[in-house]
């Protein structure tokens, strides 16, 4: 199955997207999608209950929260309470070994995005700080990109041994599915993904056109 | 990384909900039409006078501000205005000609985030707007984004 693991409602501040209105795009473009997972930023939307309208569009609707580090934004799956407990989200400068340890020890999956991005993209931080060795995973494919930054991402990937994933990272509806991630398993709940990442059979896909059509070991040579 | 001198939490803790000003706003028929036309309203409730629900569009009152932003003595954040983050309206009632609202401006949120260009604090002031008879009408959110 395939989900977009980046996107964001109108429940950030700058996304414009109702989660009704992906889901209706969804369909309405028949994008080859199954389910998409809302990362909020620097919060996690502990309250919002998505599940009557995922089974109304056929969809698998999860969430998961964006957060902020000293190394770029970093992806968060399979928060609970006692994660949220550990750091405040809302910071823009948390340490990121300690946000990947909390999210170990608290069962969740965390994973640097838009690594090749300027600023708040992993690979930009270890040109002057070195690498983080607790990094397994990163996003190497994401809908925001501006060209080079996707390159640079899977070339680094590559270069230091991560599995990549994809996603959109769409802010507005028309946005979602431009890149999302391939799994061999069916996926219902957010720990059956985290336990899918955490297995790293997956792959980082691209559904609507450029270049990309599909990142995977056996064609790139990108780590899965 | 946010300056380590510019401190969210104290300047959350200080001036979030703080009255700065309050100003009093006509609303006139002309204005409101204007406003929707400009908009690219087609809805007759918001361009044709005599409809009998004729009112302001609801984005009307983001045109509604006194000129001041920020409270006198707020602290210094960045280099000059900053660049407009946007409005959000919401609508509680509507909006009709003769009606003479109050805007009570204050600072609703300050927040920090990450981008491309480095770190951006956001400023969002908050205009309250009640009519003449004291019901709430509308609530403009106007962020401003000045990097730091």
């Amino acid at each position: 199955m395939i989900l977009d693991l980046h996107t964001h409602s109108i429940k950030s501040d700058d996304g414009r997207a109702k989660v009704e209105n992906y889901c209706k795009w969804i369909r309405k473009k028949e994008l080859d999608l199954d389910g998409f997972v809302l990362t909020e930023h620097r919060q996690f939307d502990a309250e919002s209950d998505y599940t009557a309208l995922g089974d109304q569009y056929d969809l698998v609707i999860l969430k998961a929260s964006e957060v902020e580090t000293d190394y770029g934004h970093v992806l968060l799956f399979g928060v609970n309470e006692a994660l949220v407990r550990e750091f405040d989200f809302a910071r823009v400068d948390n340490p990121l070994p300690m946000v990947l340890e909390a999210a170990e020890r608290h069962g969740a999956f965390a994973a640097p995005c838009h690594p090749g991005r300027k600023n708040v993209g992993l690979f930009a931080h270890y040109e002057t700080k070195g690498s983080v060795p607790e990094v397994h995973t990163v996003e190497i494919l994401n809908g925001g990109s501006i060209p080079g930054e996707d390159e640079r991402s899977v070339e680094q990937a590559r270069r230091h041994g991560y599995r990549g994933f994809g996603g959109s990272d769409s802010h507005i509806v028309s946005r979602i599915g431009y890149r999302a991630t391939r799994f061999a398993a069916d996926l219902g709940t957010i720990d059956e993904l985290v336990q899918a990442l955490r297995s790293g059979e997956f792959e980082a896909v691209s559904l609507v056109g450029d270049e990309y059509q599909m990142i995977s070991e056996e064609e790139e040579g990108v780590p899965t | 990384m946010t300056d380590e001198a510019l401190d969210l939490d104290t300047i959350r803790a200080q001036w979030l909900g703080v009255e700065f000003d309050v100003s009093t706003f006509e609303m006139q028929a002309g204005p409101m039409v204007a406003w929707a036309e400009a908009c690219g309203e087609t809805d007759p409730r918001f361009l044709d006078r005599s409809h009998p629900d004729f009112q302001a569009h609801p984005n009307f009152t983001t045109v509604c501000t006194s000129g001041r932003f920020l409270p006198d003595g707020f602290p210094s954040i960045g280099n000059g205005f900053g660049i407009d983050g946007g409005k959000t309206v919401e609508v509680l009632a509507p909006v009709r000609p003769g009606d003479v609202l109050t805007g009570t401006a204050t600072i609703a949120e300050v927040f920090d985030k990450t981008g491309r260009s480095g770190t951006m604090v956001f400023i969002v002031q908050r205009m309250s707007f009640t009519n003449q008879d004291g019901d709430p009408v509308s609530i403009v959110d106007w962020k401003t984004i000045r990097g730091v």
